[in-house]
């Protein structure tokens, strides 16, 4: 038995020993150098990757695959089809990535993940393989959040820019503007809302989610409130926060929003717009091609579509947070030159253009807006994305999910009118800096 | 399960030998009878590998390696992943948080609320199937079917009846109310619309269980029973509730297992919210995994439940069994 006994420990040491040094980390030098250079041998990708929403058929990332074989033939690029959720995608992805699987060598992620990932050695740093000027071509926002402490870690795709969708028959009825002011448009919303011809005044999403971190930080954005200070310390408080939080309240208090929209995501928000419930929406770009198509919209053709408004006064109008998807380059992948070169193709300007004329969202490649293809589309959001204040979530820390959390969780209070403003405000203020500090769960 | 059933009413009997071959008595003694034991034990041994050998895969090593993570210093570095060095800091920051201790507080509410109306509701239901005649076949059918749903897809349709747009609920409440109510979206009714959900899933298993253990009750107790004068509720309180004692601890046991790791309808219905109302530990394991990506903190929650759980279940036994003897010497 003391045999048996001596023999189970050693083979568990053995096994520990594996388990916890067979998975040695590598040096990213000569990561950098593989991944420098395109193989002039055949390879085959992976590429992760959630279905792009497509303005008329076809498969989007396959028109981008064919585009990038034809000009390196000897490679090839397999889809791996990933989650539709932000989250679910996350934790899929990043089982795979902390195994130090091969595969994906190049996936899609949310515009929120490089700091986290990057922290993680779940994305290479790909600032070194890009030419100096290069962001010049894509918004400064997008830039700031592909980066953490110098390192460049997603290369852009596409972004989302959310605007405030109108019904546009029922302000005509109205005789009423397209309100510039939160304050107009709760006065429009009352006044159609009195007349019976809306059920809902301003819809937007408020669950415990991602969705509501974006919502409050564009209206902390309205009232110029920071939430973090250029040297990534917390930095809400103050009248501005509370301004940005009384007006979430605001909307629920006057029945202006449903109290229901404490439950509300994306597709609750749209759905009652679509279904004509509504009188202002505000959404990502892509919810204009689910309101104008008639076969899921009751009121295509009857809506429009414009910057978000702003607060009464001098603060700025047209904020937008600055959603979206880039790609990944994954450090264990063996084709690293292969997979660098895919991730810049779909930055460059052939796919870029194949996401402006078939996909239902905004490239990220700034020149492509202005091109006359961009007004063919039909597509206000298209043409009016240069129009917007694209603002970074807090995302420059590895905490960002924890930051997020203490955002929405004290936003969905004050919506739900469980919190005054100004509680919330100190109380995200305090999970905030619990979450800064790495005590979060 | 029969086996504790019968064991409370049926006399045992000793077992009758087994037949065939393997009646055959292995020689006892040294030389070549050990030897031919040894030889059999280890042609055993060889056969039973494989399957051990997968669950060692499947589960032991699953659980074990989580146990490990828990108290190790996880650093993730291109190439994979390192153990740095023992630490109890993951259990420190757990046992510390603010979100731990909700999470702990709502998961035990939420599995003691539950499984009570669960066991109420489900020993009712099979007290009627039990005296159902030829339609129970069919009753049966009908009440397995939320059981037989997939969690993922219950909860998905509940969270439609629920919708605060276009839920048929919410409708209903709208009509009797006179305004629309928020039910997913403030703390109360968000738990309650859970426990709702959660009744309704698993009342039938509970249903299932205790009326196999009424259909294993003698009709002789019944009739003593009847003979000595006891009415329909004494009847039920000192002859079908003991009798069925031991087959309601297992499902008592079953439920608090299944309760306590509640993940999936505050996934799909409420994210863990309002706030973080919903927030059951499974939840906020998940959410510090694979959203934080803090693999020891995530793996210290995920320890902390199971060792809960296995401790919840031990003391229920263990107070079970206390009741039971002290029933069998009254």
């Amino acid at each position: 038995m003391a045999l048996r006994r001596r023999t189970l420990l050693a083979g568990g040491l053995a096994a520990g020993a594996g388990l916890t040094s067979g998975c040695a980390g590598k040096p990213l030098d000569s990561l950098l150098t593989q991944a420098a250079h395109v193989p002039r041998t055949p390879a085959t990708l992976v590429w992760w990757v959630s279905e792009i929403p497509s303005r008329n058929g076809p498969v989007v990332a396959d028109l981008i695959i064919r585009a990038f074989e034809r000009r390196h033939p000897h490679l090839r690029v397999r889809k791996s089809n990933a989650l539709s959720t932000t989250d679910g995608n996350r934790a899929a992805v990043t089982t795979q990535l902390a195994g130090a699987s091969p595969t994906p060598d190049v996936y899609l992620g949310d515009t929120t993940w490089p700091a986290q990932f990057g922290a993680n050695s779940l994305a290479l740093p790909v600032q070194t393989l890009l030419p100096k000027d290069y962001w010049s071509d894509y918004p400064a926002a997008l830039r700031r959040v592909s980066e953490y402490r110098g390192a460049v870690y997603a290369l852009p795709f596409f972004t989302d820019n959310s605007f405030l969708y109108y019904r546009k028959d029922l302000l005509a009825k109205h005789g009423l503007p397209v309100p510039r002011t939160w304050e107009e448009l709760l006065r429009t919303a009352r006044r159609i809302q009195r007349a019976g011809d809306a059920a809902y005044g301003f819809l937007w999403q408020a669950s415990v989610s991602e969705s509501l971190t974006c919502n409050v930080t564009e209206f902390l954005a309205d009232a110029q409130a920071p939430v973090l200070d250029d040297a990534g310390r917390v930095a809400l408080s103050g009248p501005g926060a509370e301004r940005a939080f009384a007006l979430m309240r605001e909307f629920t208090e006057t029945g202006v929003t449903p109290r229901t929209v404490t439950t509300y995501a994306e597709a609750d928000s749209q759905d009652a717009f679509t279904g004509g419930r509504g009188v202002f929406l505000r959404n990502w770009s892509y919810a204009w091609g689910n309101a104008a198509d008639r076969s899921v919209s009751k009121v295509a053709g009857r809506v429009g579509v414009v910057p978000r408004p702003g607060f009464d006064g001098d603060g700025p109008r047209g904020v937008s947070c600055a959603g979206g998807w880039s790609n990944f380059v994954n450090p264990n992948s063996q084709h690293l030159g292969a997979a660098v070169a895919f991730a810049r193709f779909c930055a460059g300007e052939e796919a870029q253009m194949i996401l402006l004329k078939h996909a239902g969202v905004i490239p990220a490649l700034d020149d492509v807006l202005t091109r006359p293809e961009a007004r063919r589309v039909g597509d206000p959001t298209l043409t009016r994305a240069k129009e917007l204040r694209l603002v970074a979530r807090p995302v420059q820390t590895p905490y960002y999910p924890q930051v997020s959390k203490a955002l929405y969780t004290q936003a969905n209070a004050v919506t739900g009118g469980r919190a005054t403003p100004a509680q919330a405000v100190r109380a995200a203020r305090a999970d905030i800096r619990t979450a800064l500090e790495g005590r979060a769960l | 399960m029969n086996a504790v059933t019968s064991s409370a009413t049926v006399p045992r009997s000793p077992a009758p030998p087994p037949a065939g071959p393997r009646t055959r008595p292995v020689p006892r003694g040294g030389g070549p009878a050990r030897v031919s034991r040894r030889k059999r034990a280890r042609t055993g041994w060889f056969f039973a590998s494989p399957a051990l050998l997968t669950i060692a895969a499947v589960t032991v090593f699953p659980v074990l390696f989580s146990v490990v993570l828990s108290f190790a210093d996880v650093r993730l570095e291109y190439g994979g992943f390192r153990l740095l060095s023992l630490t109890g800091d993951h259990y420190a920051a757990v046992l510390s948080s603010p979100e731990w201790r909700h999470a702990l507080l709502f998961t035990f509410g939420f599995t003691a609320v539950t499984v009570l109306l669960e066991l109420v509701l489900g020993t009712a239901a099979a007290l009627v199937l039990e005296r159902l005649g030829a339609a129970r076949g069919w009753v049966l059918a009908v009440l397995l079917l939320p059981w037989a749903l997939i969690n993922v897809v219950a909860a998905q349709l509940w969270g439609y009846l629920f919708n605060g747009t276009y839920g048929g609920l919410t409708w209903l409440f709208e009509q009797i109310l006179g305004h629309q109510p928020d039910i997913l979206g403030q703390p109360a009714s968000a738990m309650g619309a859970m426990v709702v959900v959660d009744v309704w899933k698993t009342t039938p298993f509970v249903a299932i269980v205790v009326l196999a253990g009424l259909m294993l009750i003698p009709g002789d107790v019944y009739e003593a029973a009847e003979i000595d004068g006891a009415g329909a509720w004494t009847t039920f309180w000192k002859v079908t509730l003991p009798q069925l004692r031991p087959i309601m601890a297992i499902a008592v046991l079953f439920r608090i297992l299944q309760a306590f790791g509640i993940f999936d309808l505050p996934f799909v219905l409420t994210q863990g919210g309002p706030g973080t109302a919903t927030e059951s530990l499974a939840i906020l394991g998940y959410k510090t995994l694979f959203q934080n990506l803090d693999i020891g903190r995530g793996a210290a929650v995920a320890t902390t439940s199971a060792v809960i759980v296995i401790g919840c279940c031990l003391l229920f036994l263990r107070v079970f069994r206390t009741q039971a003897d002290e029933g069998g010497r009254a």
